[in-house]
C-alpha cells in the first residue's frame, strides 16, 4: 500500500518533472551513493513520539549510507525557532532539509528561501503555505471522517459526541476535524455538542474532558484530534466512572494509545507507522537530490499519504510489537 | 577601576572566548552570512531587552512582553489582511500604538492597582494572548493563519546591501537611544534610584509610580517596535507567536548584568546578554550533535556566564566587609 504510494509519487513527480523539466534551477543533481551530504531535519517537539518515531525512521534508513549525516534539529513548538534554524541550515548549504512545520503560514517564507537556493525541503504531517518538494503526511481529513464513521455505527447513529481540538491554526487539527464535522452531517441525529482545544497536551485535554462531562449528562462519543489528548479524556472519564458509557477516539496510533485501546480506556485510534513515514520522507530526499526536477517550478506541492490502519481492540493485532512507536 | 567597568569588561571578554571557541570549532561560523544572521537572532530579543532592562532596573519584571508583540503582530496582520489599502507606514504605527497602550496598561494595574509586577504581568500576558486570539483571522470559523503577501511590509525582514538586516539597525539605534536615556538623563537616574531604594527615592521626591510607568511603557513600545519585525520575519501573526520570548529577553537581560533586585545593569550590558544567547543557540547549532545536547550545553554556558559575575560580586561583597570591620576596630578606611 505505502510502496504504491510512494510509487505514484515519484511517477507525479516525473510527470511534474517533464513540464519543468530540466529548466536551469538552482537545484543540482547529486549522487546520493558517493557524494558527501548533509541532511537537516527540523522537527516540531522532538519529546513528542511521532516526532521521536520519525528520527528513528530517518536514522534507521540513514545507516545505510556512510557518505549522509543526517542532523536533527528541536523546533520547541516554536515558529521563530523553527526559522531560525532554518536560515542556519541555508546558510550552512544543507543539501536537503526535513520540516515538521509548526506553523504553514509562517514557514512558508523559509521554505521557499530554501528551495530558491536550491535546497529540496520535505514538510512532514505539517505542510507549509508554499509549493516544495514534497508533503509526507498521515491521512488527516479521511482519518476524520473514518472516526466519525466508526462512532456513528458503534452508537447507532444517535447520540451525542464532543471534540477535543488540536492548538488552534494547526493544519492537520483543521483537516481532521473538518473531515470528521463533514462525516456527522450524514447522521442527523448525532449532536455534536460542544469542542474545546486541548492544545495536543494530555493535561489540558483530560481538563476539558472533565470539563464537558460536569455541563452534559450524556456524552456517546468523544474524538480527540491527537492519542495524547485521548489518553488525557480517558482519564478524566475514568475518573469519574463514565467511561463505559462512551467511545473515546484518537488519532497518530502511538504505543500508550494502542495498550490504552487494549486495556479498554480507549476505542480506537487511526494508526501510521511513523518509522515507516520517516523512512519514505528520507528515501524521496534521496530521489529528490539525485533527480533533475527542479522543485522551485512546482505550482503545488505533491503529497504521499501513509496508509492508516483503523485501529481498535478487534485489529489490534494487525500491527505487531516491532512497529509499535 | 570601577566595579562596572570591570564587570563589562568580563563580559565581554567571555563573549569574545565564546566567538574564538566556536570561529575555531567550525570554519562556517564567522562567514559574513552567519555572523548578520545571529545578530539578526539576537535584534528582536534585543530590541525587547531594551524596554525590560528598565523594567528590571526599577526592580520590577515584565512577564508579558512575548504576548503583546504576538497582540501587536496580530492587530497589523489584520490590517493588512481585511484592509490592504491602509499604508504600511500607518500599519506600523497602530502596532506601536498597541504596544505603547499595552506597556501603560502594565504601569497602570502594578502603579495605580497596586499589584505586584510578577502577578500584573503574568495575567496581562494572558490577556494579551487571549486577544490574540480572539483577532486571529478566522476561515469558516476555524483560526486559518495567513501569509501577509504585501511586498511593502515584507521589506521590513530585508537587509542593507552589506548584509546587515534593518532589524539589526533597528536594534543598534534603540541600544544607543536606551543608554543614553539611562546614564544621561534625569529620568534615567531616577529610573536607578527607584530600582536601587525605592522608599528613599521617594523620600527625595522622585515620583516613583510615574518612573515605573514610564519603564513598563518603553517596554510595550519596544514590542511594538519588535513585532513589526518580527511579523516581517515569520510572514504570519500566528497565536502562538513569541510564546516564551519574555523568557529569553529576561535571560538576555539578567545575564547582561542587571540584577531582580533592580538599581544594577544597562541597556549596553543587556545587548552584550541578547548577543550572547544568540551567538550560543547559533554556534551550537554548528556542532553535529543531538538536539538533546544543544540544550544541555546551552545550560551549561548559561551558569558559567552568570558564575564570574556571581564571583565578583561576592569578591566585591567581602571587601566592603572587610574594610567595615576595620572600621569598626577604628582603623582609617581607605576608600
Amino acid at each position: 500500500m505505502k510502496k504504491t504510494l510512494v510509487v505514484l509519487l515519484v511517477l507525479a513527480l516525473m510527470m511534474m518533472g517533464m513540464t519543468a523539466a530540466l529548466a536551469d534551477g538552482p537545484k543540482a543533481v547529486k549522487n546520493p551513493y558517493k557524494d558527501q551530504l548533509k541532511i537537516g531535519f527540523i522537527i516540531d517537539n522532538i519529546g513528542h513520539p511521532v516526532g521521536n518515531a520519525w528520527k528513528v525512521g530517518v536514522e534507521d534508513e540513514a545507516k545505510a549510507y556512510s557518505n549522509i549525516t543526517v542532523q536533527c534539529f528541536d523546533g520547541k513548538s516554536s515558529a521563530e525557532t523553527e526559522i531560525q534554524q532554518m536560515t542556519d541550515l541555508i546558510n550552512q548549504e544543507y543539501d536537503g532539509i526535513l520540516l515538521q512545520a509548526t506553523d504553514s503560514a509562517a514557514l512558508a517564507a523559509s521554505v521557499r528561501e530554501a528551495e530558491e537556493a536550491g535546497i529540496p525541503v520535505i514538510t512532514l504531517n505539517l505542510d507549509a503555505d508554499t509549493p516544495h518538494t514534497a508533503l509526507v503526511a498521515m491521512v488527516d481529513y479521511e482519518a476524520g471522517r473514518m472516526v466519525a464513521n466508526a462512532i456513528a455505527e458503534k452508537i447507532g447513529g444517535k447520540g451525542n459526541v464532543v471534540v477535543i481540538q488540536a492548538t488552534p491554526g494547526a493544519s492537520r487539527g483543521i483537516n481532521l476535524e473538518a473531515g470528521f464535522e463533514d462525516a456527522l452531517k450524514e447522521y442527523p441525529e448525532i449532536t455534536l455538542l460542544d469542542k474545546q482545544s486541548g492544545e495536543w497536551l494530555t493535561e489540558k485535554a483530560n481538563e476539558v474532558m472533565r470539563d464537558f462531562m460536569t455541563k452534559y449528562d450524556k456524552i456517546d462519543g468523544v474524538f480527540c484530534a491527537n492519542d495524547a489528548m485521548a489518553e488525557g479524556a480517558s482519564q478524566a472519564a475514568e475518573a469519574m466512572g463514565r467511561l463505559s458509557e462512551m467511545q473515546i477516539w484518537g488519532a497518530d496510533g502511538e504505543a500508550k494509545a494502542l495498550e490504552y485501546i487494549e486495556q479498554g480506556k480507549m476505542t480506537g485510534t487511526i494508526y501510521t507507522n511513523c518509522f515507516d513515514q520517516g523512512r519514505t520522507a528520507f528515501r524521496l530526499m534521496l530521489f529528490a537530490l539525485s533527480s533533475e526536477i527542479q522543485p522551485s517550478e512546482f505550482t503545488e506541492t505533491p503529497v504521499v499519504k501513509m496508509g492508516p490502519v483503523v485501529a481498535t481492540q478487534e485489529t489490534l493485532d494487525q500491527i505487531p510489537e516491532n512497529i509499535r512507536w | 577601576m570601577r566595579q562596572e567597568s570591570i564587570r563589562r569588561i568580563i563580559s565581554i571578554c567571555l563573549l569574545a572566548l565564546l566567538v574564538a571557541v566556536f570561529s575555531l570549532t567550525s570554519s562556517y561560523f564567522l562567514a559574513p552570512k552567519n555572523v548578520y544572521a545571529f545578530l539578526r537572532d539576537a535584534s528582536v530579543t534585543g530590541i525587547l531587552a531594551v524596554g525590560v532592562t528598565f523594567v528590571i532596573i526599577t526592580a520590577g519584571i515584565d512577564l508579558s512582553t512575548g504576548a503583546l508583540t504576538a497582540l501587536s503582530a496580530m492587530i497589523m496582520a489584520n490590517f493588512l489582511f481585511y484592509l490592504p489599502d491602509v499604508p504600511v507606514p500607518v500599519v506600523c504605527l497602530m502596532s506601536i500604538l498597541i504596544g505603547i497602550l499595552g506597556g501603560l496598561l502594565n504601569g497602570f494595574v502594578v502603579t495605580r492597582l497596586k499589584l505586584p509586577d510578577f502577578i500584573a504581568t503574568l495575567a496581562t500576558q494572558g490577556i494579551f494572548r487571549g486577544l490574540t486570539m480572539l483577532f486571529a483571522i478566522r476561515e469558516s470559523g476555524r483560526i486559518r493563519n495567513q501569509v501577509i503577501k504585501n511586498k511593502a511590509f515584507l521589506a521590513f525582514s530585508g537587509k542593507i546591501s552589506s548584509g546587515l538586516f534593518y532589524v539589526t539597525i533597528a536594534f543598534i539605534v534603540m541600544v544607543i537611544v536606551g543608554q543614553l536615556l539611562l546614564k544621561k538623563t534625569r529620568v534615567g537616574v531616577y529610573t536607578y534610584a527607584t530600582g536601587s531604594n525605592r522608599k528613599s527615592a521617594d523620600l527625595s521626591g522622585i515620583r516613583t509610580d510615574g518612573i515605573k510607568q514610564f519603564a513598563f511603557g518603553l517596554s510595550g513600545f519596544c514590542c511594538g517596535l519588535a513585532s513589526i519585525f518580527l511579523l516581517a520575519r515569520t510572514g504570519a501573526a500566528t497565536v502562538e507567536l513569541g510564546t516564551g520570548l519574555e523568557f529569553d529577553v529576561i535571560a538576555a537581560v539578567v545575564v547582561g548584568g542587571c540584577a531582580f533586585s533592580g538599581g544594577r545593569g544597562d541597556v549596553v550590558g543587556s545587548m552584550i546578554g541578547a548577543l550572547f544567547m544568540s551567538i550560543l543557540t547559533n554556534g551550537i547549532y554548528k556542532y553535529n550533535l543531538g538536539s538533546e545536547y544543544h540544550v544541555i550545553i546551552k545550560g551549561v554556558v548559561i551558569i558559567i556566564m552568570v558564575l564570574f559575575d556571581a564571583v565578583y560580586q561576592r569578591y566585591f561583597r567581602s571587601r566592603l566587609h572587610s574594610s567595615g570591620r576595620k572600621a569598626l576596630k577604628g582603623k582609617a578606611v581607605a576608600q
